[in-house]
C-alpha cells in the first residue's frame, strides 16, 4: 500500500471514529480541551504505526486506550512537577468551564464525574464507543467479569444521581 | 429509569462533542512521531548488497552527519522510508523483500524537494549523462564490486537536492529479478532529453549506481 493510498485509508478511519474517540476520552478524563489533546496524540501514534493498527480488530479501542494510557502518563509526569489530584479522585472535583459545561448536560456531567475513574473507563468503552465486554476487558487489562460488575455499579450510581435530581426538579 | 433509558441519556449527553483538529494536522503530527522512532533504525543494520559501478565521493557522512540534525518529516512505507533532513538533505532507506511502490517514492521525493523520475521495469538515462551524480546521491554501505552478493539487508541512500545541476533529475528504475530480489539504478538525467529503456543499461564509472535488495542475484 502506497503512502497516498495509506493517507487516504487513515483520513477515512480518522473522519469516521474521531468524534467517537474523543466522546469516549471526555467520559473517562471528564475535560473537553485534555480529551482532545489526548486523543490527538494517540491518532498521531496511531498514523505512525498505521500498518500494525490498521490491521488491529478495533483500531478506535487502539486509540482509545493509547489516549488513556497517555492521560496517565500525563498524570504521572506531572505529580513530580506540581501537585495535581489522583484522576481516580478526580469525581470529586467541582465541574470545570469550557466548552464542556455548555455542550454536555451539567447534570449527567457531574454524575459522571463522581464515578470512581475504572468505572467512568468501563463506561466509555462499553457505551460510548459501543466495545463488547470482552474487547472492553482487553482494552482496560481486567477481566471480562470485573468490566460486568463496574458498569452494573455505575449504572446504578448514575441511576441513583439523575433519578434524585429529577425527583428534586419535579418537586420544586 | 431503566439501563437502556441511561444509556441512551449518557450518550446523547456528549452527541454534540465533535473533534476540531482536521486529518492533516493528524498526519503531520504522526509524522514527527514517525522520524523520531526511525532514526536510529536508518543509521544502524545496514547492509548493500552489490553495485556494478560508483564511485561516491560522499561516502557515510551525509547519512549519519544528516540523521542527527534530523527534525522535518517523514514517509514511510513497506519497502522504504524517506526521511527529509534540516539540512536539505533526505535519507531513503529501502527495506529487503518489499515490492517497492514507484508512484509513492517519485510523489515523496518531490515533496521532499528532490525532482526525481522513478520507474518500475524501466530505466531512464541521458546521452550525454549530466555530470554531478556523485555529488548528489551518496550511499551507505558503500557499493563496490567487492560486496557482491552479500546477504540481503537495508540499502541507504542520501540524496542532497541542493548539488542538483540545473535541469537535472534523478532516474530510479526498479527491476524485479527471478530470484525474488529487486534491482535499482539510480542516474543523472537531463530533464528535457533523455531515453527510457526496459533493460538497466550499462553503468561507467561516476555515471550512477545499481543495488540489488532482497534476495541475492547469486
Amino acid at each position: 500500500m502506497g503512502v497516498g493510498t495509506q493517507q487516504l485509508d487513515f483520513a477515512e478511519f480518522y473522519r469516521g471514529t474521531a468524534d467517537e474517540c474523543l466522546r469516549a476520552v471526555l467520559v473517562s478524563v471528564g475535560d473537553q480541551d485534555t480529551a482532545q489533546e489526548l486523543v490527538d496524540e494517540a491518532y498521531a501514534r496511531a498514523w505512525a504505526s498505521w500498518r500494525t493498527v490498521s490491521r488491529h480488530p478495533a483500531p478506535k479501542a487502539w486509540v482509545v486506550r493509547t489516549a488513556l494510557n497517555a492521560s496517565i502518563s500525563r498524570w504521572r509526569r506531572r505529580r513530580r512537577e506540581v501537585p495535581v489530584p489522583d484522576p481516580a479522585k478526580v469525581a470529586d472535583l467541582p465541574a470545570t468551564s469550557g466548552p464542556l459545561v455548555s455542550l454536555v448536560d451539567p447534570r449527567i456531567k457531574a454524575a459522571l464525574l463522581r464515578l470512581p475513574a475504572r468505572q467512568r473507563q468501563v463506561v466509555a468503552l462499553r457505551l460510548i464507543l459501543d466495545l463488547d465486554t470482552a474487547r472492553t476487558a482487553e482494552v482496560l487489562g481486567i477481566a471480562p467479569g470485573t468490566v460486568m460488575a463496574h458498569l452494573g455499579r455505575a449504572l446504578a450510581a448514575l441511576r441513583h444521581d439523575l433519578q434524585s435530581e429529577l425527583t428534586q426538579e419535579n418537586r420544586s | 429509569m431503566n439501563d437502556y433509558d441511561l444509556s441512551t441519556m449518557v450518550r446523547e449527553s456528549v452527541a454534540d462533542i465533535h473533534s476540531a483538529t482536521p486529518v492533516a494536522q493528524i498526519i503531520s503530527q504522526g509524522r514527527a512521531v514517525r522520524a523520531r522512532r526511525r532514526i536510529p533504525s536508518a543509521v544502524t543494520g545496514l547492509a548493500v548488497i552489490t553495485a556494478a559501478a560508483a564511485v561516491l565521493g560522499l561516502g557515510l557522512s551525509g547519512a549519519f552527519g544528516s540523521a542527527s540534525a534530523h527534525r522535518a518529516g517523514a514517509f514511510e512505507t513497506a519497502a522504504f522510508t524517506l526521511v527529509k533532513h534540516a539540512n536539505g538533505t533526505a535519507t531513503l532507506t529501502i527495506h529487503p523483500n518489499e515490492l517497492l511502490d514507484t508512484a509513492a517514492l517519485q510523489s515523496d521525493l518531490h515533496q521532499d524537494g528532490i525532482p526525481a523520475l522513478v520507474n518500475s521495469g524501466s530505466f531512464c538515462f541521458s546521452d550525454p549523462k549530466p555530470a554531478g551524480f556523485a555529488q548528489v546521491v551518496s550511499f551507505y554501505p558503500m557499493p563496490s564490486p567487492q560486496v557482491r552478493n552479500t546477504p540481503p539487508g537495508q540499502a541507504t541512500i542520501t540524496f542532497h537536492p541542493a548539488a542538483m545541476p540545473a535541469g537535472t533529475e534523478l532516474s530510479f528504475g526498479v527491476f524485479q529479478l527471478s530470484s525474488g530480489g529487486q534491482q535499482a539504478d539510480f542516474a543523472l538525467i537531463d530533464a528535457t532529453s533523455y531515453t527510457c529503456t526496459s533493460s538497466p543499461p550499462p553503468f561507467s564509472s561516476r555515471d550512477g549506481v545499481e543495488l540489488l535488495t532482497g534476495s541475492p542475484a547469486g
